[in-house]
């Protein structure tokens, strides 16, 4: 099997994997970075969400032979302690229910505010569109999305 | 339920102990009926928890319940802290597991019943150790016991202002006599319960850290995924493993019988390497006897059933007579179809078989469930059977199931190694325990002055086969308390009859959340609204004169309070603006719409939908207004998260969501297909919680129900079209 190399959450790696394999795999089954989840395989959930230097990007859809070489940040990786505004919101707006979509909610919330640092509703709807939470909780995360982006704690 | 009550001593049963071991106290859990179902009414429960506080100050409970997203790890601590005046957020959970000292215990979660059948007994178990605890400092200081109080997880002695910790006192308090009778608290003094408090799973969940099913690793396992027949009662015919076992990582293909529909499983050294292996896998299938079923001429069936008589579930009066003689009635059918769960994360598994023992870690709602099939498939004793129950990523009826459990024994032993099997997001969505269609007719007479005289309501679907066939008991429904939705009618109409006429499907069916009362509520909000416009009476108003004179509603299984619906229809009118003029949107048309329903007589919801409809009939919610009365709030942030959660669930088939078969197959595959609410779609939620110091009742399905006919009643308001179909879709609003 090849061995590839690329960067997670600032650390170089290298991994054994057959070239077609799916990042998210690669993150779950080789590299043990299990906080990007598995929802549905073909881009539509959202659930594997990570950053690809300040993008998100679905790892599902992304091959371990076109990342190689690529940086890339997970969920473990987003901030030390869990102190990204958006984590700190997640929390402060108790958006979780069962949390698994939430990941990468959180991800591409953090990407969206990297490049639009404060989003209208539409801006939030468009980036947020085609991640699925069966718990429903979006009016939450856009409350969560909102005070990341203003900056407040409390 | 506002003066402080007693606890019977009988509840409680003192281990021994031994000094360094803390004060161990076990508490009986009122026994709390299935919520109906022949299954859980047939037996009743005498569950346990477990508390200890050890001298090291640490204070454990062991959580009876799997977490889904309902927070019931988050409640029970505060439940606990709240009475026991500990630190709540210090409180060390453990996941209790099915055997040993929880043998007889109800682990299973199910029924809204998390908070339901676990409180009151959690209340008592920390109001006792607080007493108790007290007690063994009054003792030490030599002090009266009313000169000291309990407070974060410390006795204060008030005028010294001496303190001992918990767990101090811990081993003193372990040889007290259990007290008789202990005081519980006062609601007006909670500093927790009714309060907004955060998730103790958020910190770990927004870091990625959260353990679920999928996310277990054991030494040594091995991944898998499992060919299934795509017909319904399929067998395998044939099969040839030499494509498979050529993929890299693939290491064995092996034929497996249990789970729902047995198959072949494809192990491998990761997940993607078990997919490709089982892509490339060549397998021929026996369609079996199904393989000509189509939902569409089902439906049809469902339809030519409702001209049989039903087994009665509900009989007031003489409703045939009345109908039949009057020359004021409306009738209507409404049509409701099959649903899939989907929750987020598929079906998974990881078992290890060994010759004396096993290990599962699954996310279960039913781990009693999983430890039994494991020892029955394992070949060992329960008690060598350990469930690790993880978090679930979402439940919502699908995992009291344990088909995914047995694939995943069957194949550990077969393959003599540990080894997850993981459902794809097709197989989840094509061969699940689907939520059954049915179809339902209503019809009711009224008199001159528009008073319903007589009402009549049949469902013809398939049972829900987790609780058994049918069998030919006339009374069987009667018994049941079922359908939910016909025979808890909370309508007071002197004439009433409900009845149900079961049609067999091959379609495997189960609990999808809120079970039997989404279709039927969806009929019954519908109709009266129907009878609304046909007396020329407000939908409100007609309610309300429906529930007068606000009396108790004596059924044989429960009783319902018709005023506290009352209340949260009047609450949500006035929230919702009812009487207020519809707004005006250029270019489209608006309406509100109402509906409400009680669940299983605990818990009263009542919702106001508000649309618009677009020149291509495109159908918007723009805001769902709820009131609810679920007897004491525990969590405020937690009943708010619950009742939007189960606002989004219900739009969903309101919408979107339909499974349909082909040739035996499901249709659908994943959320392309099933399409399921996003957050463009998500409607502004608006929640009012009444107060209540009623016992609380159940809350995670109870918002399903009134979401669609507060929706078809709203679309039924802006366009005078009244859609009997779900979901509910432009096309239909176009045709009718």
């Amino acid at each position: 099997m090849p061995t590839y190399s690329l960067v997670v959450n600032g650390k170089r790696l290298t991994v054994e994997a057959a070239d077609d394999t799916p990042l998210l795999w690669v993150l779950r089954d080789n590299l043990g970075l299990t906080g990007t989840k598995y929802g549905c395989g073909m881009g539509i959930c959202g659930a594997c969400t990570i950053h690809q230097g300040a993008n998100s990007i679905r790892s599902c859809q992304i091959t371990i032979h076109e990342a190689a070489g690529k940086s890339f940040t997970t969920i473990e990786g987003l901030a030390a302690n869990g102190s990204h505004p958006c984590q700190r919101a997640w929390i402060e707006e108790d958006v979780s229910q069962c949390g698994y979509c939430q990941p990468g909610m959180i991800m591409q919330a953090a990407a969206l505010l990297k490049s639009n640092p404060h989003p209208s509703d539409a801006d939030i709807t468009t980036s947020m569109q085609g991640h699925v939470c069966r718990c429903g909780t979006y009016n939450r995360i856009r409350k969560a999305i909102r005070r990341a982006a203003s900056g407040s704690t409390a | 339920m506002s003066t402080p009550s007693s606890i019977s001593r009988r509840v409680f049963l003192k281990s021994t102990s031994s000094a360094g071991a803390g004060l161990l106290l076990s508490f009986a859990l009122p026994p709390r009926l299935f919520a109906g179902g022949a299954e859980a009414r047939a037996a009743a429960f005498a569950p346990n928890a477990y508390l200890s506080i050890g001298s090291d100050d640490r204070i454990k409970l062991w959580v009876t319940r799997s977490e889904m997203g309902q927070g019931v790890r988050t409640i029970l601590p505060m439940v606990l802290a709240e009475e026991l005046e500990a630190d709540w957020k210090k409180i060390e959970l453990l996941q209790a597991m099915p055997g040993g000292k929880f043998a007889k215990i109800r682990l299973r979660t199910s029924g809204s019943g998390s908070a339901v059948g676990t409180w009151k007994a959690l209340r008592e178990a920390g109001a006792t150790a607080r007493e108790m605890l007290i007690t063994a400092a009054a003792q030490q200081w030599a002090v009266e016991r009313g000169s000291c109080r309990a407070q974060s997880s410390q006795v204060i002695h008030i005028p010294t202002g001496r303190k001992l910790s918990y767990g101090a006192l811990a081993d003193a308090a372990a040889t007290l006599p259990i007290p008789a009778n202990v005081a519980l608290k006062d609601p007006s003094s909670f500093r927790l319960l009714g309060h907004r408090m955060h998730r103790v799973d958020a910190p770990a969940i927004v870091q990625g850290r959260a353990t679920y099913g999928i996310d277990v690793r054991v030494e040594g396992m091995r991944y898998a995924v499992v060919a299934r027949c795509p017909v319904l009662g399929g067998k395998l015919k044939h099969f040839d493993t030499a494509k498979a076992l050529k993929v890299p990582g693939v290491h064995n293909v092996v034929p497996i019988e249990k789970g729902i529909a047995g198959g072949v499983a494809v192990v491998a050294d990761n997940s993607w390497a078990a997919m490709k292996g089982r892509e490339v896998l060549e397998i021929e299938w026996e369609p079996g006897p199904h393989r000509d079923f189509d939902s569409e001429a089902f439906q049809a069936t469902l339809r030519s059933a409702l001209s049989q008589d039903g087994f009665l579930s509900r009989s007031d009066g003489d409703t045939a007579k009345v109908l039949e003689s009057s020359s004021r009635k409306i009738e209507a059918v409404y049509e409701y179809p099959f649903q899939a769960h989907l929750p987020i994360e598929p079906m998974n598994c990881t078992a290890h078989v060994r010759s004396d023992a096993v290990d599962i870690w699954v996310p279960t709602q039913a781990p009693e469930v999983a430890q039994k099939l494991g020892a029955q498939i394992g070949s060992v004793d329960p008690e060598a059977v350990k469930v690790h129950i993880t978090l679930l990523g979402g439940g919502f009826g699908r995992r009291l199931f344990c088909d995914y459990v047995e694939e995943a024994v069957e194949l550990s032993k077969k393959i003599g190694a540990p080894v997850q099997v993981l459902w794809t997001r097709d197989d989840d969505t094509r061969c699940g325990f689907f939520h059954p269609a049915s179809v339902n007719h209503l019809a009711a007479a009224y008199d001159g002055s528009g008073a319903i005289t007589a009402w009549a309501h049949r469902e013809a679907g398939s049972d829900l086969s987790m609780f058994g066939p049918p069998g030919n008991d006339p009374l069987r429904y009667q018994k049941d308390g079922s359908p939910w939705g016909i025979y808890d009618n909370p309508y007071n109409v002197p004439n009433m009859k409900g009845d149900y006429v079961p049609v067999s499907s091959p379609v495997p069916t189960g609990p999808w959340r809120a079970v039997e009362y989404p279709s039927t509520v969806f009929a019954r909000e519908c109709f009266v609204d129907e009878l609304a416009h046909a007396t020329g009476k407000d939908p409100l108003i007609l309610r309300l004169e429906l529930l007068r004179p606000y009396d108790l509603l004596k059924l044989p299984e429960e009783t319902i309070d018709r005023e506290r619906l009352r209340r949260v229809l009047e609450l949500v009118a006035d929230k919702a603006a009812w009487r207020s003029p519809p707004q005006r949107i250029p270019g489209r048309r608006w309406g509100r719409g109402i509906a409400c329903n009680v669940y299983h007589s605990d818990s009263y919801i009542a919702q106001v939908a508000e649309v618009s409809i677009g020149p291509e009939n495109d159908i918007r919610v723009h805001r769902i207004i709820c009131a609810s009365d679920c007897g004491m709030v525990l969590n405020l942030s937690g009943l708010e998260g619950q009742i939007e959660s189960g606002i989004l669930w219900g739009l969903t088939p309101t919408l979107h969501g339909k499974i349909t078969f082909k040739h035996g197959q499901a249709q659908q595959t994943s959320y392309a297909d099933y399409r399921v609410i996003d957050m463009e779609e998500c409607p502004l939620i608006e929640t009012y919680a009444l107060p209540s110091n009623a016992p609380p009742g159940g809350l995670g399905e109870i918002p399903v129900p009134p979401v669609a006919p507060a929706v078809a009643n709203a679309i039924f308001a802006a366009t005078g079209k009244r859609i009997r179909q779900l979901p509910i879709t432009p096309d239909k609003i176009a045709r009718a």
